[in-house]
């Protein structure tokens, strides 16, 4: 047997630790040596080029260089400066962010601290979704330990012109929230209506005011970088592709997650490289007795499935964009073989339904209209044409509207009535699939597909 | 303001906010942020917890007042945000997630079992005897332990539908 790919212990080396989100215990651990050293011996601009050597990408979703995103804040600039932690984790089927909230508070604040040091930022907001009451109650007990230490507070360490507050802002309920404009207009109480970018955040953000925003998992990152280097950081995983300007690679480690019928779910680290093979069958312990693997969605809801014989791929940015989809939160979902195609689309449409914000028509009307259409599918009353429907609303929703709530929509949406276009025909009176011919022969009957 | 017959009505009496109880914790809130709007979600899930698990006409009212918004703005709020409730709750509230990974495990079941033994004629409504609340909810964060459901706030996981019903029956 081939060996198992090896865990890391770098963002979650406190799990499991009694009280390892107390300040003592944190501390006995090496919380904040990071913070002390770069107060002592980096200006903030040399730190911005420590995380721009580690090549660390974005752990929420979309994979930004965060060096590269630290560096468009504006120096000279009268304004307050915000930090917003996008602590909000609505993404389906990811629970990442959590362990880190809840078993190493510290390590989250840390993080911030190195960010707010770097960028010249002088409050930081965590946005924690409502339903995380756990995440909450041990970030304010951080916070407050924290300041009582004098890591938070005017003059941090003793740091002349380091004065830096922060609070927790609780959400109430709203996947748009998550998206980063989305969550400025709720932090600044209002509905999450995603806001037209330019202005981006890092100019215009919270109240008017350059922002950086970033994921939990993005900042916990940096205390190691500021301990180890960023070197050492860019040496782990995946390395660039020097071909292809757009494949900056997977550096470093990530909190990697499955969920789903499978027999043991739950959150691991790794550096860059395991395969969603080797996750779903050597970590999560595979499908359940008697069942396999149909489809998976590696991470979150918002990325297209790849099906069970697709996945040799490596859990990272470029690999999975290569075979057409996406690493998004790095957390998987499974579907197993008793898993109905159209009935879980229903599902996945209902979501982007009920979630979109409703600025944008393509979104607010798209989303409905794929709900109804799979609805009908699911009753036996579809007919190829909605196929064909399908595929002109996704042409009609993507890349049309504010924010990326709808692309997310379409693409697990239009790779699943692809992949598994046979389950849709089947439930269709007529068909050959429905008549129980040969799949295959079925779909290449049926106009449409591309 | 006009009813549904379209004879006038008078807008709702504000309460008093915030009220003793709940005034330090409200101003030490206004104090984080730069404008007193951005206390608004922060400040209702208080108002709420203090006023029995919903925020009535007269509450939003209150609200608007002490953080210098319109009505309509805080009701924009109530009805954005699945965790507001704008009609009154029931004396309990049950969550069900519905989200793929607690589908895929059996999220509908707990669904019906909610609504059965809580009387609600669907998710969203509040029973006849007015114990219980039933909400569909997207995603809860805690798929590696799907399904999920809230009871009062409170997480519970790997939730089967014996469980379910036991934690409903320890509801008063
Ligand atoms: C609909 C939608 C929902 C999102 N939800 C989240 C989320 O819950 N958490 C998160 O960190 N990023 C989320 N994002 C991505 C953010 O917009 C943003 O890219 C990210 O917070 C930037 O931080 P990072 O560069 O550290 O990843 C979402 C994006 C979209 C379009
Ligand atoms: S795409 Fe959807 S969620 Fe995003 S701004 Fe438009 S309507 Fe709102
Ligand atoms: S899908 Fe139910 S908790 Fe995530």
């Amino acid at each position: 047997m081939a060996k198992k790919y090896p865990e890391t212990k770098i963002l979650s080396r406190n799990f499991g630790v009694e009280n390892s989100w107390t300040l003592d215990v944190a501390r006995e651990r090496g919380a904040y040596k990071s913070l002390e050293k770069a107060l002592e011996e980096m200006t903030p601009d040399q730190l911005i080029e420590e995380v721009k050597t580690s090549r660390v990408r974005g752990r929420g979703g979309a994979g930004f260089p965060t060096g590269v995103k630290w560096g468009f804040v504006p120096k000279e600039n009268d304004k307050p400066k915000y930090l917003v932690l996008n602590a909000d984790e609505s993404e389906p089927g990811t629970f990442k962010d959590r362990y880190l909230m809840e078993l190493d508070p510290h390590l989250v604040l840390e993080g911030c601290l190195l960010c707010a040091y770097a960028c010249g930022l002088s409050t930081i907001y965590i946005y924690v979704r409502g339903e995380y009451p756990l995440s909450i109650e041990r970030l304010e007990g951080a916070i407050e330990e924290a300041r009582k230490a004098g890591f938070i507070g005017k003059k941090v360490l003793g740091k002349k012109g380091f004065d830096v507050e922060c609070y927790v802002h609780p959400g109430a309920g709203a996947y748009i929230c998550g998206e980063e404009t989305g969550m400025l207009e709720s932090l600044e109480g209002k509905r999450g209506h995603p806001r037209i970018k330019p202005p981006f955040p890092a100019v215009e953000g919270a109240f008017g005011c350059p922002t950086v925003i970033n994921n939990v998992e993005t900042l916990a990152h940096v205390p190691w970088i500021v301990e180890h280097g960023g070197q050492a950081f860019a040496d782990q995983g995946i390395q660039p592709d020097p071909d292809n300007p757009k494949a900056l690679g997977s550096s470093g480690t990530k909190l990697m997650g499955v969920s789903g019928p499978v027999k043991n779910p739950g959150v691991w680290e790794f550096e860059f490289g395991i395969t969603v093979k080797e996750l779903i069958y050597d970590y999560a312990g595979g499908p359940l007795d008697g069942r396999e693997v149909k489809a998976v969605i590696p991470g979150g809801l918002s990325m297209p499935v790849l099906t069970a014989d697709e996945l040799d791929v490596k859990m990272g940015f470029d690999d999975l964009v290569k075979v057409g989809s996406g690493l998004g939160t790095g957390t998987a979902i499974v579907m197993d073989d008793s898993c109905d195609m159209v009935e879980a689309c229903e599902n996945i449409a209902h979501f982007f339904a009920d979630e979109s914000c409703g600025q944008c028509t393509p979104c607010r009307e798209g989303c409905h209209w794929m709900e109804k259409i799979f609805a009908r599918i699911k009753g036996g009353e579809g007919t190829p044409a909605d196929l064909d429907l399908l595929e002109r609303l996704f042409i009609n929703i993507e890349g049309r509207t504010i924010c990326a709530l709808a692309d997310a929509a379409v693409w697990p949406l239009r790779s699943i009535i692809r992949k598994f276009r046979h389950e849709f025909l089947a439930k269709m009176p007529g068909t050959d699939a429905a008549d129980g011919e040969d799949p295959k022969a079925a779909e290449a009957e049926t106009v449409g597909a591309k | 303001m006009t009813s549904t017959n379209g004879a006038p009505v008078s807008p709702p009496e504000a309460v008093e906010f915030p009220p003793k109880e709940i005034k330090k914790e409200c101003d030490e809130i206004v104090a984080r942020y730069p404008t007193r709007m951005a206390a608004c979600l922060p400040v209702l899930h208080v108002a709420q917890r203090h006023f029995g698990g919903w925020v009535s006409p007269e509450v939003e009212a209150g609200v608007a007042e002490y953080l210098g918004v319109s009505d309509s703005h805080i009701r924009g709020l109530l009805t954005f945000y699945a965790m507001y409730n704008d009609k009154p709750a029931g004396r309990h509230e049950v969550w069900v997630c519905r989200t793929l990974t607690c589908w895929l495990l059996g999220a509908e079941k707990l669904r019906e079992t909610a609504l059965a033994k809580s009387g609600c004629e669907k998710p969203g409504m509040t029973s006849p005897d007015g114990k219980f609340l039933v909400k569909n909810m997207e995603c809860l964060g805690l798929c590696e332990a799907a399904p999920a459901v809230f009871v009062d706030g409170k997480p519970h996981v790997n939730v089967s539908n014996e469980q379910l019903e036991k934690l409903m029956d320890a509801c008063e």
